[in-house]
């Protein structure tokens, strides 16, 4: 019979983060979320493009590129079944409370009288409806020209760093360390990671890249 | 040798009075004899698992049976963390049943389990004196089920839906009830969707008197309310159905007058879609109340105050979070009965709060009601010093389930986990049975909870602890522990294997984005062949997991019944092929 020791002092978090090489990510054609119901014309491919000069320019972008690494090392469940906020069954509220939820934000939306006040955290709304989306424009430090990119696709700091920088054609390796800051909404410029995920969401305004000099 | 045993006959007659089932199952130990008269005469039954046994096993144990209550789906089930097509079928058991306890089986309760019409139309026609069918939590039936049961059963005396999900075919299954007096004494069928005859629904309600629970459904407008509580002024709880409606003066009266007239009335529930001018229509039974559902109204203060600091003798309330801080210090002077709390969120999904509720209004209630001890409490920020207050204020606490909505949330004071808080908890409430954790806690809670929750039987746990040691803290140390479940928290194999006989001594547990490996797996199951160790996947078919993958959900239950065969594509019981 097989007996287990249990030793005292057991290392810590044993946590793996999820092999994402299990799920088909083959090509990611601006298609970021692993499920299938999601923003419809998912616009990950930011076609809204400014220059200094705020003119408007079309331009063709890179595909968007996925971290495997999940920076900030949280146990992040796969979105599944169009959950709120990627994860399944959190917070713990049954099928019919969920639907109520979404029913009360809608008549909100639609402008009807309604009487409950939901704080509105932005642009397309704060909360995360099956049509929700929330674009903020984003600047990196020492590149002329700004993008727009959904929030709503993403569901951490770190994925969200990685991919901006990704996305202005920068990359880790080349030694491109960059911070992510923020404006909120009463128009201050904050460090971005302090505030939980989805607190950050309802209040950011606009996202700038700046370079980290402590690398 | 043998000593002179007391005659069957005054063995049943002693037996008759135990009615608890854990004193029958102590009296079935006691010897052979006793077994023998103890099962001929058991009439009610309680399976918390329905894969725990077998229909035939039941019945060759129990050959008369009155009534039967079956669990089926994990809890976890009803936040979309079980997939659809699992499991918890009801008709063997009824196919079974129908074949044993023609004439005995009454009463039969479910939860969590799939129904079919079949199943629905066997019974009503099997079962002679069918008097209660309760459906929690259930799906798998349509309306055509209901008829059936509504038709053929006549002496039908509860039938309640609970918040099953019912398909929705025809509006007049309700005209299916015999012409003439019926039996009914609780009808629930708030969870039904489409349109209702309202004629049915009146001639029934007229032709039940001794009708003393109804709940509608959102379909029943407020304006036909006057009219049925007329019909039933004998009522004990009446859920509303839809409470809104253009405020018109005479609907008003009307419907006041209506409440008026109801005497007996203890509990409300109901109140889809509110028009607060309404509200005032239901002072005139406050002071009676001792339950009041309102966890789907969107009433807001001041309108909610004005209604619930009227309701001086509540005991229970359900509610949304728009009472607030504000609310609940209004609840607890006033409501000093109040046994259970629960508050929901009202945005649940929302990045900010909506709503100004946190942990002093818990802090409020605990303080105020001296016999609170059910809580449910959904909030976004906590700190030890309020839970230590909690705990300090009611050492009578019973069942204690918090969550904070941001998972691993710290003491926002502090930053600080929330070890002590709950440590409080658990060191303070010597008779907590069930307790639900959330927000940043660490391994030193599952050491406070194996050390002190002796008598914790369920607990629920979801983002928290660092490492197997804290799972091994409350396997090891929780004697009474009979439910456990987990998710995403960072537990392994190590605790797992080395507290696997405690798993026998538990009804289930559940464990979903943890550490543990397919080989883990195999192992157990192994070592513990009364376990039935399900692994539920839906990424891939299961065979082909390395032995060090991780499993995305794990079901582990003990069982008499064996592994079971009526499992989707997607779930494997481990060792199942094995011959033992």
């Amino acid at each position: 019979m097989m007996e287990l020791q249990l030793g005292l002092a057991l290392c810590g978090n044993s946590a793996k983060g999820y092999n994402l090489d299990d799920f088909n990510i083959g090509s990611l054609c601006g298609n970021f979320n692993l499920n299938n119901n999601i923003m419809k014309g998912s616009s990950s491919e930011i076609l809204d493009v400014q220059d200094e000069n705020n003119v408007q320019v079309l331009q063709t972008l890179p595909l968007l590129v996925w971290d495997k690494d999940d920076a900030d090392g949280h146990n992040e469940s796969q979105r599944k079944d169009g959950d709120e906020n990627g994860m399944v069954g959190w917070p713990p509220v049954n099928a019919l409370r969920k639907k109520l939820c979404h029913q009360s934000r809608h008549r909100l939306y639609a402008g009807a009288m309604n009487y409950v006040t939901v704080k509105n955290g932005g642009v397309g709304g704060g909360g995360r409806g099956s049509n929700c989306y929330k674009y903020v424009k984003v600047k990196m430090e020492g590149i002329g020209i700004a993008r727009k990119i959904d929030l709503s696709n993403f569901q951490s700091y770190g994925t969200l760093t990685d991919t901006l920088i990704s996305m202005f054609g920068k990359s880790r390796e080349n030694g491109d360390v960059y911070k992510l800051t923020y404006q909120d909404k009463e128009g201050d410029w904050l460090l971005a990671g302090d505030v939980p995920w989805r607190a950050f969401v309802g209040s950011v305004q606009r996202l700038k890249l700046i370079r980290d000099e402590d690398y | 040798m043998a000593s002179a045993s007391l005659p069957e006959q005054v063995l049943k007659h002693l037996f008759s009075f135990l009615t608890s089932d854990k004193d029958r199952n102590c009296v079935s130990l006691v010897c052979k004899l006793w077994y023998e008269v103890e099962r001929r005469c058991r009439r009610s039954v309680f399976i918390g698992n329905c894969y725990a046994v077998t229909p035939d096993i039941m019945i060759r144990r129990f050959p008369q049976l009155t009534s039967l209550t079956l669990k089926g789906k994990p809890h976890f089930a009803d936040f979309n963390l079980v997939p659809d097509g699992w499991g918890a079928y009801v008709d063997p058991w009824i196919a079974a049943m129908s074949q044993s306890y023609p004439f005995c089986l009454e009463e039969i309760r479910l939860k969590r389990m799939v129904v079919t019409d079949e199943s629905l139309e066997l019974i009503s026609t099997s079962f002679h004196n069918f008097k209660v069918l309760i459906l929690l939590s259930c799906e798998g039936f349509t309306t055509d089920g209901l008829a059936a049961i509504a038709a053929n059963c006549r002496n039908l005396r509860e039938l309640d839906l609970g918040e099953s999900e019912v398909e929705d075919l025809s509006s007049d299954w309700l005209s299916h009830f015999p012409d003439g007096c019926t039996s009914l004494v609780s009808l629930n069928i708030s969870c039904l969707g489409s349109e209702i005859n309202f004629s049915d629904l009146e001639r029934l309600i007229t032709c039940s008197p001794n009708l003393k629970t109804l709940r509608l459904s959102q379909a029943v407008p407020l304006e036909k309310l006057p009219d049925l509580l007329c019909r039933a002024p004998q009522l004990v709880e009446f859920g509303t159905g839809a409470y809104s409606s253009e405020v018109q003066s005479d609907v008003f009266s009307n419907l006041e007058e209506a409440f008026s007239g109801c005497k007996k009335l203890e509990g409300l529930s109901g109140f889809w879609d509110v028009t607060p001018a309404y509200l005032p229509a239901v002072y005139p039974v406050c002071s009676r109340l001792t339950s009041l559902n309102l966890s789907y109204a969107t009433i807001q203060n001041p309108d909610l105050n004005k209604l619930i600091s009227r309701c001086h003798n509540l005991q229970r309330l359900w509610v949304l979070d728009y009472i607030e801080d504000t609310g609940l210090q209004a609840l607890a002077a006033s409501c000093k009965d109040l046994q259970e709390l629960r508050v929901f969120p009202s945005d649940p999904f929302g990045p900010e709060p909506n709503v100004s509720l946190t942990e002093q209004g818990l802090v409020a209630v605990s303080d105020g009601c001296p016999k609170l001890q059910t809580v449910l409490y959904f909030c976004r920020q906590m700190t030890n010093a309020a839970l230590v207050t909690i705990a300090r204020n009611r050492p009578n606490m019973i069942c204690f389930r918090l969550c904070i909505l941001e998972p691993r949330s710290p003491d926002y004071l502090t930053l600080e986990p929330l070890d002590a808080g709950f440590g409080a908890i658990v060191e303070q409430c010597k008779e907590l049975r069930r307790l639900s954790l959330s927000g940043l806690l660490t391994d030193r809670i599952f050491e406070y909870i194996g050390a002190h929750a002796k008598k914790l039987e369920m607990l629920s746990v979801a983002f928290v602890g660092d490492s197997d040691l804290g799972l091994h803290h409350v396997l090891s140390g929780c004697e009474s522990l009979r439910k456990l479940e987990i998710r995403d928290c960072p537990f392994g194999d190590k605790a797992l294997l080395a507290n696997a006989a405690k798993l026998e001594t538990m009804r289930s547990l559940w464990m979903s984005s943890c550490s543990v490996s397919f080989g883990a797996c195999e192992l157990l199951s192994q070592k513990m062949p009364r376990l039935n160790i399900e692994v539920i996947d839906e990424n891939g078919p299961p065979d082909t997991q390395s032995e060090s993958c991780p499993v995305e959900k794990l079901y582990i239950y003990r069982t008499v019944a064996g592994p079971r065969f009526d499992m989707p594509g997607f779930v494997r019981i481990m060792n199942q092929d094995a011959a033992h």
